[in-house]
């Protein structure tokens, strides 16, 4: 029965338009403008009222899945295009390429047929185009999604419009025409900044684009907001290369940096790999991936948990804020559509395999092209019916629990205790209190400074006002985001006993 | 190590067929008719099959041997058993004893076998021929020949002392290709025990490698008997049958005739049946019973009316009355097999027998070990469970148990480690509970300083050091055959298992007997797998108790986190503590999934560490990737993860899955 109206999102930093030119604004902004949130939601909200109306989704996810080809730690749904060589950019062809025009039009009719959540005209705040590699779309393509988003749902005045790009997909000219069709913010793959990496998991592209991407894009003009997306963790990285892909980061001044951990995923190339060497080796199946049999180049957990601790140090160092497990930014440049995700607030999703959560249901779109393509013919026809399986009190709980404990905010507890129960956020807290002393989670005050332990214990005691002192806990950086997995099953298994 | 795998389940069922219990998923259900078997089953073949229950299945049989039913004079009655190896041929020889004397016709038998056969695997279990009375002319004379089974296997022994007591002979049954196997030996001596007139039959002959002249010098050096007229057979090509037959009716006495005694009847099986009670096997030894007696049964005093009596042919076949000589089963409303005890004597209630047949016992559990469900919800099924069986097995015994890592279960008590082995086969399959099962142990006596003497088969309930003066143990004694070749390496592991050498015997040339005395505990590990392993699966071992000997024994402790951890809590012998407990640690080490913390495991003796191992902690765990939105399957991935956590034991702040017990304590059995 309870919907997506529940008012955990109360407690979030709140939606702000972002300045037509984004300035850097103090490091506590969110801290700031949460705590007033919180205020104002202790004398308001009662707890959990199911019959608040729903939240519009004020956030919009399309997603592109063209791609020259798949890398090899890929498991997104993407559509491999190839391309007709590995160095020039191909963008004749792919401008022309008809599966790209085609899958345009399906996603136009989906906008076309999705209705908004509600009338009181609340306007898109955000748009992401992910990919795939969005850049490979033609920007008037990106302008026909856009403007049909603006028709549907209402553009606000200053959007944070986001697009994916690959280096080796555009040149200053495609960039300027996304910019000048409404793209104001850039998220570049790079990935890293050595050669040898970048073929052995199977980017598409070379250093020389990498540096090329980058200078394209500083120089854009338009274009202030801009994310350089690393992964860290790479076969055959070493601490070196890394240091050297975080300078190299720091030096192109991006306003935001996106570091992924490789994961190994079943069903990727990294994954049949993993399997070849481990369980059945095939040496032709190595070979061919440029492999040493016997040898699996990745670097060990303890090498990895160090670029991890690497990373967030010289970021750090170089002014940006680690607000999110794998994000950091520079003051007041933090990603406001991923806040969406980590504020557990609606969005719309448009496009294969995407996620969209609307009325506190999340639905995942077909992966295949096909079946997207009649699902889109069902929702026209209205023959499609998305049994509303309403999630439960727990997996609220969790859903807030794991994205929140995600960001440097932290879990508001005593908004968590009025959604959840009392007796839920002090077991939680019980749970957790060997990691406040051990460091991996800190207790913080209202104002978001950080508390000695001994406070955690003491606040614990006094059951009656949990969450007098304490009042938010966070994953401390970068110990306790290293082992965010362990810590938010941790906080599963309180919830889900 | 085929061999010692088929022959323990080979012995898997000492009782018959009752309806099971039908909770397993894929249970046929009841009525309809059981599918063919679809793929072949780890049970042995080849066994003579009789399903006890229904008298209902009696019906087909009863046209072609009802003249079974028909009374001889006890002087043409011929009770027997026969003693064989596992694998020697002993249900080939019943099956071809039942056709060839017309009490199963062939076509049916193959029926039967496999209907079976469903029912085996429906069960888990192989179920044997109880008792089966057979007519046989010979001379146009007509006799009455009852075959008697016996379980084949030493914790069973006392249940077949009783079924042993219950015949006038024995067809000693030993494989042509193979000799006299320490198992054989033991059950003949018992036979000899008690008088029976011994038939050696040769088995197999037609086996190329069959050497029945060797094999039949070898019975006469081994066991004294005479085998100039030994029976050469092949029971599966229906050789030497009939010759069998006959020897049977004229070498084996017939009962005596005390009919006109008070009635002492002794049980020599009983089971239990859902729908009618106990059902018990039983031999007349003097005076007759009939149907609607009032009976008693002499070691509880407790009295019944006999609803139903009948013989075993093989179905169950009622009858109005069974005299001296005869062997039958009754049927009296009995709840539990505890009230109608194998070796139990049945007199009339009014007029009763004076005194109760010689030899009955109570049954002392000698193996013991700890079952808890993993999942603790499955607890009072355990228990439920228990009582069943314990209807069926008077000599199962059980009491609740609590240990911090595996939470409730129960301290079981059993006569030896196969029949530890059944029950816990027939909790999981049959009552589908997964149980972690900790080592064996055995009863240890410790002398306090206080002079009391404790039984403690419980290494967590062992008295403090400070107050215990000794401790003593059981010993076995244990008689090992072998090929000459394997005397090596089988005095190897005796050592090992702290034996003392008491004698080596060349049976014959090639074949030797060696006799070692050893604690009971050190051979309710993995002692017979590595007797079988080490001879190549020809040694073959028989032990009995020779007593309680005091020992230098330890308790060793293993500690997570500083933390005790009871349930692998072990009692050992001191020169064996420190090799134990660095295998135990090491082991934990391997199991236990890193922790956000350093963790220490160590194996201690009283507060002093003997082997410490030490995990370290989880350097990162972290899924950076949240891709557009799509949280749903991070999300799986976290519930797992919580699911795991919730799968495992907490010790102290330390997440210990189930299966590093269960590796360690199968590594206790090993190592102990």
């Amino acid at each position: 029965m309870l919907r997506l109206a529940f008012p955990l999102v109360s407690h979030l930093p709140p939606w702000k338009p972002p300045p037509i030119r984004p300035r850097p604004l103090p490091a506590r902004r969110y801290a700031a403008s949460a705590t007033a949130t919180i205020s104002s939601s202790t004398t308001s909200s009662p707890p959990s009222p199911p019959s608040l109306p729903p939240l519009s989704p004020s956030s919009a996810y399309v997603h592109l899945p063209f791609c020259r080809k798949r890398c090899h730690y890929c498991d997104f749904p993407i559509v491999a295009i190839g391309s007709s060589s590995g160095t020039a950019p191909s963008r004749v062809e792919v401008a022309d390429d008809p599966r790209i025009v085609d899958y345009v039009r399906l996603l136009l009719r989906e906008v076309a047929v999705t209705r908004p959540v509600s009338d009181d005209g609340v306007p898109l705040e955000t748009v992401f185009f992910g990919g795939g590699t969005p850049s490979l779309v033609p920007p008037l393509l990106v302008a026909a999604v856009l403007d049909a988003l603006r028709g549907r749902f209402g553009l606000s005045a200053c959007p944070e419009v986001s697009i994916e790009m690959d280096p080796g997909t555009f040149d200053a000219a495609k960039l300027r025409e996304l910019v000048g069709v409404g793209v104001n913010r850039v998220s570049l793959g790079v990935q890293a900044f050595q050669e040898n990496l970048l073929r052995s998991c199977g980017r598409a592209h070379g250093v020389e684009e990498v540096h090329e991407a980058v200078g394209i894009v500083t120089a854009c003009e338009g274009l202030q907001n801009w994310s350089m997306d690393l992964i860290s963790s790479l076969p055959n990285q070493t601490e070196e290369m890394w240091e050297e892909s975080l300078r190299c980061t720091v030096d192109a001044r991006p306003t935001h940096v996106s570091v992924y951990d490789l994961q190994i995923e079943q069903g990727t190339k990294f994954g049949q790999i993993h399997i070849h060497l481990f369980c059945a080796p095939h040496i032709h199946v190595l070979v061919q991936f440029g492999y040493t049999p016997g040898v699996f180049p990745l670097p060990s957990d303890t090498e990895s948990a160090n670029f991890y601790k690497i990373a967030s140090k010289r970021l750090s160092e170089a002014g940006y804020n680690h607000y999110e497990i794998s994000s950091y930014s520079k003051p007041g440049y933090g990603c406001k559509h991923n806040l969406t995700y980590w504020q557990n607030r609606p969005f719309y999703a448009f496009g294969l395999g995407s996620a969209s959560y609307i009325n506190g249901v999340r639905y995942s779109r077909p992966r295949r092209m096909k079946e997207y393509a009649e699902w889109v013919q069902k929702l026209e026809d209205g023959t499609w019916s998305h049994e509303s399986r309403s999630s439960d009190m727990k997996d609220m709980a969790m859903d807030v629990v794991m994205l929140s404990l995600r960001t440097a905010w932290g879990l508001d507890l005593q908004s968590f205790s009025k959604s959840f129960g009392k007796s839920m956020a002090l077991s939680l807290c019980n749970t957790f209190k060997p990691f406040v002393e051990s460091g991996l989670i800190i207790a913080m005050d209202m104002e978001r400074q950080a508390l000695p332990h001994m406070d955690f214990g003491l606040d614990l005691q006094n059951e009656g006002d949990l969450g007098s002192k304490v009042a938010f806990i966070r994953l401390s950086d970068p110990d306790g985001f290293l082992l965010s997995n362990e810590l938010i099953s941790l906080a599963f298994g309180v919830i889900s006993p | 190590m085929a061999t010692a795998t088929a022959s323990r389940l080979a012995v898997l069922a000492q009782r018959p067929l009752t309806p099971a219990p039908r909770r397993r998923r894929n249970a046929p259900a009841p009525g309809r008719a059981p599918s063919r078997p679809r793929a072949l089953s780890a049970a042995p073949r080849g066994r003579v099959l009789c399903l006890a229950a229904p008298a209902s299945a009696a019906a087909s049989t009863t046209d072609a041997g009802q003249d079974r039913l028909q009374k001889v004079p006890i002087s043409n009655i011929r009770n027997f058993c026969i003693i064989a190896h596992i694998d020697h041929g002993k249900s080939t020889l019943a099956d071809k004893l039942l056709e060839l004397t017309g009490t199963v016709q062939k076509r049916e038998m193959k029926e039967q076998f496999l209907d079976n056969m469903d029912l085996e695997r429906e069960r888990g279990i192989t179920i044997k021929l109880q008792a089966a009375r057979m007519r046989y002319v010979m001379n146009k004379e007509p006799y009455c020949l009852n075959l008697i089974d016996t379980p084949g296997h030493v914790d069973f022994s006392y249940e077949v002392s009783r079924s042993l007591a219950a015949c006038e002979g024995a067809l000693l049954v030993v494989d042509a290709s193979q000799g006299v196997e320490a198992q054989t030996l033991a059950n003949v001596y018992l036979a000899l025990e008690n008088n029976l007139e011994i038939i050696p039959v040769l088995n197999k002959i037609d086996l190329p490698g069959a050497e029945p002249d060797r094999v039949a010098q070898e019975i006469e050096e081994i066991i004294g008997l005479d085998c100039s007229d030994a029976i050469r057979c092949s029971a599966k090509e229906g050789i030497g049958i009939t010759e069998i037959l006959d020897a049977l009716v004229t070498k084996i006495p017939p009962p005596k005739d005390t009919s006109k005694d008070p009635l002492r009847a002794l049980i020599f099986d009983s089971y239990y049946d859902p729908y009618r009670g106990v059902i018990a096997y039983f031999r007349v030894i003097d005076g007759s019973i009939k149907k609607g007696d009032k009976i008693c049964f002499m070691a509880n005093g407790k009295e019944y009316v006999a609803d139903e009596i009948g013989v075993l042919s093989p179905n169950q076949m009622q009858v109005d009355e069974l005299y001296a000589g005869e062997v039958g089963y009754l049927s009296a409303s009995i709840r539990s097999v505890a009230d109608a005890r194998v070796g139990d004597t049945i007199t009339h209630y009014s007029k009763k027998a004076a005194a109760a047949l010689p030899g009955y016992s109570e049954a002392t559990p000698m193996v013991f070990c700890g079952l808890f469900p993993i999942d603790a919800d499955q607890f009072e099924e355990l228990r439920e469970a228990l009582e069943k069986l314990q209807l069926n097995d008077a000599a199962l015994k059980f009491e609740p148990e609590s240990s911090s890592a595996m939470g409730f279960g129960f301290r079981c008590g059993f006569l030896g480690l196969l029949h530890m082995e059944i029950v816990q086969e027939r909790l999981e399959r049959e009552y589908n509970l997964n149980l972690i099962i900790t080592a064996p142990s055995v009863v240890y006596r410790v002398n306090c300083a206080d002079g009391e003497t404790v039984e403690c088969s419980n290494p967590s309930l062992l008295p403090e050091p400070g107050k215990r003066r000794s401790i003593e143990e059981p010993y076995v004694k244990i008689e090992m055959l072998t090929p000459k070749d394997y005397i090596g390496p089988i005095m190897e592991l005796a050592q090992d298992r702290r034996g003392e050498f008491k004698e080596m015997i060349f049976i014959t040339e090639s074949r030797a007997k060696i006799i070692y005395e050893l604690p009971l505990a050190e051979m309710v590990g993995d002692f017979f797998d590595q007797l079988k392993s080490r001879s190549k699966g020809y040694a073959s071992m028989e032990y009995s108790l020779v007593g309680y000997r005091e020992s230098q024994l330890v308790k060793l402790d293993i500690q997570i986190n500083a933390e005790p951890v009871e349930a692998l809590s072990t009692i050992v012998h001191r020169d064996k503590a420190y090799s134990v407990g660095r295998a135990l640690t090491q082991k934990l080490k391997e199991l236990i999934p890193r922790q956000m913390f350093k963790v220490p495991i160590q194996a201690c003796i009283g507060t002093k560490v003997i082997a410490s191992e030490a995990l370290s902690a989880i350097r990162k765990d972290v899924l950076s990737k949240c891709y557009g939105g799509d949280i749903t399957r991070k999300k799986k991935l976290l519930k797992k993860q919580a699911e795991g956590k919730k799968r495992m034991k907490a010790i102290g702040r330390v997440d210990v899955p189930q299966e590093a017990f269960m590796a360690v304590l199968k590594l206790e059995k090993e190592v102990l």
